[in-house]
């Protein structure tokens, strides 16, 4: 029908399947991020470090440009689970960096004009509404964590012979704990975002909730004598489960960490999703009710 | 042949919000395409229509929208529904088209017919020249029609107005009352439409739920309503009463008689007022005030508040 025909018609054409309606969420929230031009520059930079993980790697299986600038890359850092362990404690600073950039828009703008109950009043559930701004940093986080680890992971198979077999025990490390990562950043992020109605504030809160319970944590260390202060400091937690994944004993953070019980910093970071879990789930409603 | 279910169909229906009992066992049907819900604030208005969205779940009973239960079944009824709420409810930095096209989106309509559907509401709501703009750039006015766009555009079921007129000034209102008019006719769509405002409810439906405290005040049906209104009549008379009366009611008529004179008339479908008028001639009988009894809504909202105890049952 021609728009100038102003006459109310009612829809009788096909659908999108139920499943798949999250993800127009999703891809409303790339279009957004992605006309950012200061965006695009920063995410391209996030995914400068792999160029040089995957340079090193290919200066290291190649023996002819080793000799070119006479230096041996082995005696630098082997690639190794040391190699895969210090690529994704980089990357996952910059994850949470584009994590502080990124979540904080996600919900806030559909709570500080009230849009919630139009998601909601459509065939449309608070998980899905969840599930498809998760899927955003889902999807954005993974590009810089475990997606270019397991590129360089293939590209280390593919360049040294007889590496990739020995080593695929590996890719469970990079793609679980990675995915822990992205989970817990997401998640907090989310419900941040979700409580703070303004992005400002949101995007402050996101990157101090980080910064300050590991403060915390460093004077009670410091004032009761202990490490237990270190399961508020949720990077230190992330490099001690990574450190143990790769089996990793030299590791300098994981030396300082080790006496702390990794399942006590698995359940710390399960708590901390389950938490922001519970303020989603307090705060995604399409009416508040005032109690009393 | 399966009997054609209600447009709303409530059981019973207790909704407890924060420890309270809002709602208090409601319990009736509302058969007609167009209901208007009316109630003094906090009668429990907008928690009857965010109990049919699914958004409340009731402690007792149920009801049901076109069928569909709305806990049970609250996705498939959600899906044949356009939702228009009282307050504000957008994405600010949105351009007007954008922010409906989106929400065709969630509805399930696919990219290319949503867009298409933005663009065609847009226009029908009369928000055209705008739809470019950021939503947050509208004025009250232009808001509220946003919001209408965004219900329209995927075609609902059935069409659940919150205080649709909010905010807008005369002219805009009387387009508004016309746009929903013109939807209610143009299609099969059912309307519930919430206001405060009895001049809305009366040119927009044809059955209107009264609610006052939570409870049932009165069920009314506004077509049944007029057409008995035009056969009621109210007259004061001098002259041959008794000779006047005994003739209507050889018409068929239902009269009443009170001192001086004064008298009401139920007609019958057949007989039309000339007839009267005749009568009265014929036995010299002076007609000084005829009425038809116009029971307005506001009457009817008025006895229905006062039937539930409530004198002071203002809006």
């Amino acid at each position: 029908m021609a728009v100038y025909k102003r006459r109310y018609n009612s829809y009788a054409g096909s659908l999108t399947p139920d499943w798949s309606r999250f993800y127009v969420l999703t891809r409303y929230a790339f279009a957004d991020l992605f006309k950012s031009r200061a965006f695009v520059i920063f995410f391209i930079l996030a995914l400068m470090p792999t160029l040089g993980f995957g340079a090193y790697i290919f200066v290291a299986n190649n023996k002819t440009v080793q000799l070119i600038l006479q230096m041996r890359m082995g005696d630098v850092l082997a690639v190794e689970s040391q190699y895969f362990l210090y690529f994704l404690l980089s990357q996952s600073w910059l994850a949470f960096l584009l994590n502080c950039w990124v979540g904080p828009t996600l919900v806030s703008g559909d709570l500080v004009n009230g849009a919630l109950p139009l998601f909601l009043s459509r065939p449309f559930s608070r998980a899905e509404y969840v599930l498809g701004k998760l899927a955003v940093l889902g999807i954005l986080l993974s590009c810089v964590t475990w997606i270019p680890a397991l590129l360089l992971f293939f590209l280390q198979g593919g360049l040294a012979s007889g590496w990739l077999w020995p080593h695929l025990w590996m890719i469970i490390p990079i793609v679980f704990c990675s995915l822990t990562w992205v989970l817990l950043l997401s998640l907090v992020s989310l419900s941040i975002s979700a409580w703070m109605k303004l992005r400002i504030v949101a995007t402050g809160v996101t990157f101090i909730s980080f910064i300050i319970p590991a403060g915390i944590g460093a004077i009670f260390n410091g004032i009761m004598r202990t490490y237990w202060g270190d399961l508020l400091d949720f990077p230190q937690l992330f490099q001690a489960i990574l450190a143990s994944a790769f089996h990793d004993e030299q590791f300098t953070g994981a030396a300082r960490f080790d006496q702390v019980p990794i399942p006590m910093a698995w359940a710390t970071l399960v708590l901390v999703c389950a938490f922001a879990l519970f303020v989603l789930n307090a705060r995604l409603r399409a009416r508040e009710v005032v109690r009393g | 042949m399966p009997a054609t279910p209600s447009t709303i169909e409530l059981d019973g229906l207790e909704v407890q919000l924060g420890g309270r009992t809002i709602l208090h066992g409601l319990t009736g049907a509302l058969k007609t395409r167009a209901i208007g819900l009316l109630g003094p604030n906090g009668a429990g208005k907008s928690t009857l229509i965010n109990t049919l969205l699914g958004f409340h779940a009731p402690a007792k009973g149920s009801v049901r929208v076109l069928g569909l239960d709305s806990h049970t079944q609250g996705k498939a009824l959600r899906a044949l529904v356009g939702y228009m709420p009282e307050n504000d409810a957008f994405i600010s930095k949105m351009s007007g088209v954008r922010f409906v096209r989106y929400m065709a989106e969630i509805a399930g309509l696919p990219p290319d017919q949503a867009m298409e559907r933005a663009h065609e509401a847009f226009v029908y709501v009369g928000l055209g020249e705008a739809r470019y703009r950021p939503v947050g750039t509208y004025s009250l006015g232009m808001k509220q029609l946003a919001k209408l766009a965004q219900a329209i555009a995927h075609g609902p079921k059935i069409l659940i107005l919150d205080e649709p007129t909010n905010g807008m000034d005369p002219p805009a209102r009387k387009r508004l009352i016309e746009l929903i008019r013109e939807i209610r006719e143009a299609s099969d769509i059912c309307l519930l439409l919430s206001s405060h405002l009895l001049r809305d409810v009366e040119e927009t439906c044809d059955e209107v739920l009264i609610l006052r405290n939570g409870r049932i005040a009165s069920i009314c049906n506004l077509v049944e309503e007029r057409r008995a209104n035009r056969k009621f009549l109210e007259m004061e008379t001098s002259g041959a009463e008794a000779a006047f009366t005994t003739a209507l009611e050889a018409l068929g008529c239902e009269c009443a008689v009170f001192s001086h004179g004064r008298m009401k008339v139920v007609m019958p479908e057949n007989i039309e007022i000339r007839e009267v008028f005749r009568v009265a001639a014929d036995r010299g009988v002076q007609i000084r005030r005829m009425n038809h009894r116009r029971d307005s809504l506001e009457t009817i909202f008025l006895n229905a508040m006062e039937q539930t105890g409530a004198a002071d049952g203002r809006l």
